[in-house]
């Protein structure tokens, strides 16, 4: 069976890992977002809290990927919830260090103008810094979809979701009819669904970006 | 911002060793989780399943392992990534460099587990194989941070060591390669981060290492054989990270 006919005639089960691969890997940027923005944002004003919360996110992006995963599992076993937990803690890193770099490296005067406006703290954060500092936070987001995505294929090993589990299927049957198919179609599925998370974030980032920042020198 | 960042990073002090409490924070932590692991692996009664893998000559044997793979990932890394990406970053070679770096980019969407398995269909299971996925994953991180790293150097000093009369080989070794040490060994740093974490991948592929305590305690629903797998490839990963670090503190050229 060619790669082709091995895709048509698996599209289901393909297509529908891919849409889970996607959904888990949305899921777990979302919440990592939260976080990791909230965290930016209280972390920026305080060196302190800065450097410890970029250092745990470093410390956490250290371990390998198997190894959180599978130590994950006494505490919350197999599938979907270790799955978006690993991915979330994962994604976190770029998006903290972007925040916080895109919120201190603001020009003092603009902020200084808007308090001078007088715009509350909160004003000022959601009318001035955060639309400033948007597009490296959405950089920082971006980078964290990339990595996460592939961190996903491993995911399969402990019954997560997604495209990874195509394959593990063709590792387990290595050697017989349609295993390089099914390892190709999980390879390059994953790399299909990065260009489209890319493509997503560049089109949002267009959408996004205050008109004010446009302008490209 | 150039200024900002230059007075913002810390002073170091001009001793010849900069080892400061800072640095003792990793391995003190990491000698922590091993004794936690070795008192809580001590009190389980471990049944003939659990003792055939945790014993100190298979968790040797599994370091053993680990460490070659990774350890002979990056020196290939090291042979290969950094010449191609001094010659890509000379001036002729500008569409070469417009081409590794979006082959970089888009290289980090491979996910790792399946060049792994892709490998061996190639050339079937073992050590080699993992080297080769190993390698192929981490060579662009290195490559482009050596590429990146050589390109910023300021013209205005090459100019001027041209001027004083270097040659072209000469401006490389003495000024550009050294400038740029500091970005190619924070890219080294990862791909040896990068390359121990994968190499747990290796174990899928009958290469070793503590993947395969990891793999077989989750196989045989032997709990505490995945945990100390896992315990242990996350503290070799953070005492790895932590080496890299003291070797870009200690390898920085002076000046810098």
């Amino acid at each position: 069976m060619s790669f082709g006919e091995y895709v048509t005639s698996r599209w289901d089960t393909i297509s529908l890992a891919a849409a889970e691969h996607a959904l888990a890997v949305a899921i777990a940027i979302a919440l990592a977002t939260v976080i990791g923005v909230g965290a930016g944002i209280i972390g920026h004003h305080s060196p302190r809290v800065r450097e410890m919360s970029i250092a745990a996110a470093a410390a956490i992006l250290t371990v390998p990927s198997l190894a959180l995963l599978t130590l994950l599992i006494p505490l919350t076993g197999l599938g979907w919830k270790s799955t978006l937990l690993a991915l979330t803690v994962y994604a976190l890193l770029p998006i903290i260090r972007n925040t916080v770099t895109g919120l201190s490296g603001l020009d003092a005067a603009t902020v200084e103008a808007g308090r001078g406006m007088g715009l509350t703290r909160a004003r000022l954060l959601l009318k001035v810094q955060l639309p400033l500092a948007w597009p490296l936070i959405l950089t920082g987001i971006r980078v964290s979809t990339q990595m996460v995505i592939g961190i996903a294929a491993i995911a399969a090993f402990v019954d997560g979701p997604g495209l990874g589990n195509q394959i593990f299927e063709g590792l387990s049957r290595l050697g017989s009819v349609n295993s390089l198919n099914a390892t190709l179609a999980g390879t390059l599925g994953i790399v299909v669904i990065a260009v489209l998370f890319d493509l997503f974030f560049s089109a949002v980032r267009h959408l996004t970006t205050p008109r004010g920042l446009r302008v490209r020198p | 911002m150039t200024a900002e960042t230059l007075t913002a990073t810390r002073v170091r002090p001009l001793d010849r060793f900069p080892l400061g409490p800072r640095h003792l924070i990793t391995p003190a932590a990491v000698c922590v989780a091993l004794l936690a692991l070795y008192a809580w692996v001590s009190t389980l009664e471990l049944d003939s399943i659990e003792q055939r893998s945790l014993n100190s000559s298979v968790l040797l044997a599994k370091t053993v392992e680990h460490l070659e793979m990774a350890l002979a990932a990056t020196a290939l890394v090291v042979v290969i990534a950094i010449p191609l990406g001094v010659l890509a970053s000379r001036a002729r070679n500008r569409v070469a460099a417009t081409v590794i770096l979006t082959l970089g980019n888009l290289g980090q969407a491979v996910p790792s587990i399946g060049l792994l398995v892709l490998c061996t269909f190639i050339m079937g299971v073992g050590f080699r194989t993992a080297l080769v996925g190993l390698v192929a994953y981490a060579v662009l991180p290195v490559l482009r941070n050596t590429m990146v790293g050589v390109q910023q150097v300021d013209p205005a000093l090459i100019e001027a060591a041209r001027g004083m009369g270097m040659t072209r080989g000469q401006v490389l070794r003495r000024v550009e390669l050294k400038l740029a040490v500091p970005t190619i060994l924070a890219g080294l740093r990862t791909a040896l981060v990068l390359t121990v974490g994968v190499a747990t991948l290796g174990a899928f592929v009958a290469a070793g290492g503590y993947g395969e305590l990891i793999i077989n305690g989750l196989k045989l629903n032997r709990v505490p054989v995945t945990v100390v797998g896992g315990v242990l490839t996350a503290c070799i990963a953070f005492l790895l990270d932590w080496l890299g670090g003291l070797a870009e503190d200690l390898l920085k050229p002076r000046g810098m």
